[in-house]
């Protein structure tokens, strides 16, 4: 395990040092710069001092050993949308709001999932069987901006109960603004949770361990909850753990929709305003989000399927 | 249940929540309006509620303002009506509901409110407050006296002394002077700050090109402190246009510069303002709120207490709006679907405000170097394809533009549209025949071209294509059109010689002279045409110091052969439609010569008069406007 741990830990810095150059000669290679010539191109006095500025004037290759060799020392440098403050600032004020978005959409989408999954196999074919089946249906087809620009359209435009948008952070703003993204966000993986726990359900309650759990007199509370449910998670864990980068990274749509001040819209703004170190820092930030994550869901198999080993 | 059945299910209640959808698209507008209505006439009760909640608004404005002097005048405006010291017109809401509400673009660069920090940082917020420009306009563009009580230049006409209002200070009671000017266009020019509007001072203000380059130290730049109270600005040669261009002259205080550099004003601990507004919170990426200055001295005092400024993406605007959380929506972030609710619906309509902004005009432009477009038949030819009428009709729409056969739009200086539309109207038969003279009749031996576009608009992208459709119609050439992103286009425009064949982009106007549009098609600059007459043209009318009514008319004939020359066939001229609350009143809303009522550009900020004249009426009461 401990060996099987350090050749995944040395490959994945053999990534990391892998995107960095793609992501670095990548964003250079696109033309424009931190310098804006909209209006007018500017003069090349005036546009020298801005890339001697911003250290753009030295060779690529300085740039980028440069950097590494700065964040190598923690040092990720400073975002050129937020001069006044470094990238890890930025980051450090911006992602717990995304985390905090993404991890009430992730427990929202798990609990829910879970029990309209359970009950969908438990009343396999009824009424309920089939209105989850429409939601989780709709939750996977419909988009999540488009989601989202439905419930904003009803219930903040027409009904008027629920804010446009915001996010309570520092103490003030209205905790109902974090209504609308939390669902729209959830949905989906909700969806996705409440499939896959129909299926799996439905085949474990039909196996034979649960037959005799039945037959010894347990009652189906018991037989369901501990018996047929432990089995029927360990697909989840293949659909959890890419759920979890992908939302505590911010997602763009529903951050923006919902004005939300978090990470989400950087992934996009860094690109069309060539914040270089910012894309720089966003996308190493994701590279390691996926890697742990992958990582992570491989041990925790072992845990819950006892017949799984890593080697 | 069969699997025939159950899609049945699903496509009927798929179909019925996209109705659904559609009606809250179409909609809302007019029942929400009627139920303000009826709120108000029927439901005493949300108007209680109502008037309740700002109440923790100016209750922590009351706590935290650095004097009494807000809470105490808020008691007082009840009683009296005057307001920080200013009387409250008397049709004017409580001091409570004194507040404006506006987005800022979060999808773009927002790192300052000041003018000289970044031009283009300032992600379309409410900016440029903290401080009093030299001169500020009025509803008719006009220019008024702001930090300057009045100007004039010498005989040489290259010297221009700025008289200071001797009472304005900063809030740390220290006084503004002249060295604070001298130091913020020191700032502008330092090759080390490396100011993204250096071009706008360059061959204008003397060493200042010099300066940028490195070549000559910041101190010998022509801008200097005669005495604490009187600004000398020197320029290259006469610059009857340099008031116009001081427009932008919001000053930024010597001390706080030196001591927390030129983002001072990021944070409210180092904030300092001499202007009509105080920066009270910048939350970044999520809000700012300003708040007046209670020691502000100047002739710009507003009625407005409390500016919040949300960040959010453009295209949420209109939903905001239409929930009652914000006061303003600049038309340039409604979409077509947008403007279509609101031709549809008469309150919303009532409440657009066409105007026509900055002055933009939209226009094709050509690679003029090179064949085929170094033909002057050729781009001439292009001119007369473009059925404008057509386009402002079924594309464009009436209340968002007009057509354009010059470059300078009616209503900006030296403005000589209607003379100049014969030019590049509307002639296919003449363009036909153009063509055939270049040596490409029916566009026989024509390259395929591709116009490029600068991340437009849809509806711009829908003018491309009309416009590509009509050449391809009229003159048998094929075009491509390819939508580019932003610094991808710029770039390809800006490089020499330009990677740029045809394309469509706009300009518009930075301060109100002719000199500012023109000088866009001088040689060297934004596009590739070179024609030294049109250079000398425009630079002697530029510096001509003379009778201003000849002066316009030297602008005129430069004008006009541009159009003639056609190295740019203009398409129409942008109106911007805002939305606006019928409850924000003031005489800078009302028509100006024009006709115009809107809030005009620049809107609020110390360049314009807008400040303070819009104020927060009693009508609000008729709204349910939500209040962060």
């Amino acid at each position: 395990m401990a060996r099987y741990l350090i050749g995944r830990i040395i490959g994945l810095i053999i990534v990391f040092v892998m995107v960095s150059v793609i992501a670095f000669f990548l964003m250079h290679s696109v033309p424009g710069g931190p310098f804006d010539e909209e209006k007018s191109p500017l003069p090349p006095a005036a546009k020298a001092n801005i890339l001697r500025k911003y250290g753009l004037d030295q060779p690529l290759y300085v740039q980028y050993l440069r950097y590494m060799w700065s964040a190598v020392h923690g040092d990720f440098g400073i975002s050129f949308q937020s001069p006044t403050e470094s990238v890890i600032q930025l980051i450090a004020r911006t992602w717990p709001v995304s985390i905090q978005l993404g991890g009430l959409a992730i427990l929202v989408a798990f609990s829910s999932g879970l029990v309209f999954g359970i009950v969908a196999a438990i009343r396999q074919n009824s009424w309920i069987d089939y209105v989850v089946t429409f939601i989780s249906t709709l939750g996977i087809t419909v988009p999540n901006f488009v989601i989202a620009i439905w419930l904003l359209l009803i219930f903040s435009v027409r009904l008027r109960w629920l804010p446009t948008g915001g996010w309570p952070t520092e103490g003030s703003g209205n905790w109902k603004a974090m209504i609308l993204p939390v669902i729209t966000l959830a949905l989906g993986p909700s969806a996705l949770v409440a499939r896959y726990t129909r299926s799996s359900m439905v085949e474990v309650i039909r196996s034979e361990y649960i037959r005799t759990a039945r037959a010894k007199g347990l009652s189906e509370q018991v037989v369901v909850m501990r018996h047929a449910l432990k089995n029927a998670l360990i697909p989840l864990i293949t659909i959890l753990g890419p759920q979890i980068p992908n939302l505590i990274t911010g997602t763009i749509f529903v951050e923006v929709i919902y004005r939300i001040p978090g990470l989400g819209k950087f992934f996009v703004s860094s690109i069309y305003l060539r914040d270089y170190p910012m894309i720089m820092a966003t996308m190493l930030l994701v590279a390691m989000l996926w890697s742990f994550t992958y990582l992570l869901s491989d041990i925790l198999y072992t845990i819950v399927d006892p017949r799984i080993r890593l080697n | 249940m069969s699997r025939n059945r159950l899609w049945s299910v699903i496509v009927f209640v798929c179909v019925a929540m996209l109705a659904l959808a559609a009606c809250g698209g179409t909609a809302p507008a007019p029942s929400g309006e009627a139920q303000n209505a009826s709120n108000a006439n029927a439901a005493p009760t949300s108007a209680a509620a109502e008037s309740a909640a700002p109440t923790s608004a100016a209750n922590d404005s009351g706590a935290t303002a650095p004097t009494s002097a807000a809470s105490d005048s808020g008691a007082a405006a009840s009683a009296n009506g005057t307001l920080n010291g200013v009387k409250l017109p008397d049709d004017a809401a409580p001091a409570d509901q004194q507040v404006y509400v506006v987005h800022y673009d979060n999808t773009s660069d927002f790192t300052t409110v000041d003018f000289y920090e970044s031009v283009y940082k300032r992600g379309g917020a409410v900016s440029d407050v903290l401080s009093d420009s030299l001169v500020r306009l009025d509803k008719n563009f006009k220019i008024q006296p702001g930090a300057a009580t009045k100007w004039e230049v010498d005989s040489s006409g290259l010297v221009w002394t700025f008289h200071l209002d001797p009472n304005l200070m900063w809030n740390d009671d220290t006084p503004v002077t002249a060295d604070d000017y001298v130091a913020t266009f020191r700032y502008g020019a330092d090759p080390k700050h490396a100011w993204d509007f250096t071009w706008f001072f360059q061959g204008v203000i003397k060493n200042w090109s010099e300066v940028v380059e490195g070549k000559v130290p910041v101190d010998q730049l022509g801008v200097a402190a005669a005495d604490p109270h009187t600004l000398q600005v020197t320029t290259v040669s006469p610059a009857p246009y340099l008031p116009a261009m001081m427009l932008y002259s919001d000053t930024m205080q010597k001390k706080a510069l030196e001591a927390h550099g030129g983002l001072y004003n990021s944070d409210p601990a180092t904030s300092v303002s001499s202007g009509p507004f105080v920066l009270k919170e910048w939350r970044k990426g999520d809000r700012l709120i300003y708040e007046a200055n209670p020691k502000y001295k100047g002739t710009n005092k507003p009625f407005i207490q409390k500016i919040v400024v949300i960040g959010a993406a453009p295209s949420t605007d209109f939903a905001s709006y239409q929930a009652g959380e914000i006061d303003f929506v600049t038309g340039s972030n409604l979409s077509p679907a947008d403007n279509q609710i609101i031709e549809s619906d008469p309150e919303l309509k009532k409440q657009s405000h066409p105007q026509p902004n900055d002055f933009r005009t939209d226009y094709l432009f050509f690679d003029d170097q090179n064949p085929p477009f170094n033909d002057v038949k050729v781009r001439q030819a292009f001119s007369h394809v473009i059925d404008r009428d057509t386009l402002i009709q079924q594309i464009i729409k009436p209340s968002q533009g007009i057509p354009a056969y010059s470059f300078l739009m009616p209503g900006f200086p030296a403005s000589n549209s209607k003379e100049l539309s014969s030019i590049q109207n509307y002639d296919v038969a003449a363009a036909k025949k153009l063509l055939a003279d270049a040596g490409y009749p029916d566009g026989k031996g024509f390259p395929k071209i591709t116009l490029w576009l600068r991340n437009e608009a849809p509806v711009r992208q829908a003018v491309a294509q009309a416009i590509a459709a009509s050449i391809k119609q009229n003159l048998g050439i094929d075009v491509e059109v390819s939508n580019k992103e932003n610094k991808t286009f710029t770039d390809a425009m800006n490089a020499k010689p330009t990677q740029i064949q045809f394309g469509m982009v706009s300009y518009g106007m930075d301060f109100l002279d002719p000199f500012n549009m023109l000088s866009v098609w001088l040689g060297g600059g934004r596009h590739n045409w070179n024609n030294a007459q049109f250079d000398e043209m425009v630079k002697k009318a530029a510096s001509f110091t003379g009778d201003p009514n000849e002066r316009i008319k030297m602008f005129q004939d430069a004008e006009k052969l541009l159009v003639t020359e056609a190295p740019g066939v203009f398409i129409y001229h942008r109106y911007q439609s805002d939305l606006y609350r019928p409850y924000l009143k003031g005489t800078e809303l009302e028509p100006d010569q024009n006709g115009v009522a809107a809030i005009h550009w620049p809107g609020i900020s110390s360049f314009s008069q807008v400040v303070s004249s819009i104020y927060v009426s009693k009508d609000v009461a008729n709204f349910d406007r939500q209040l962060p």
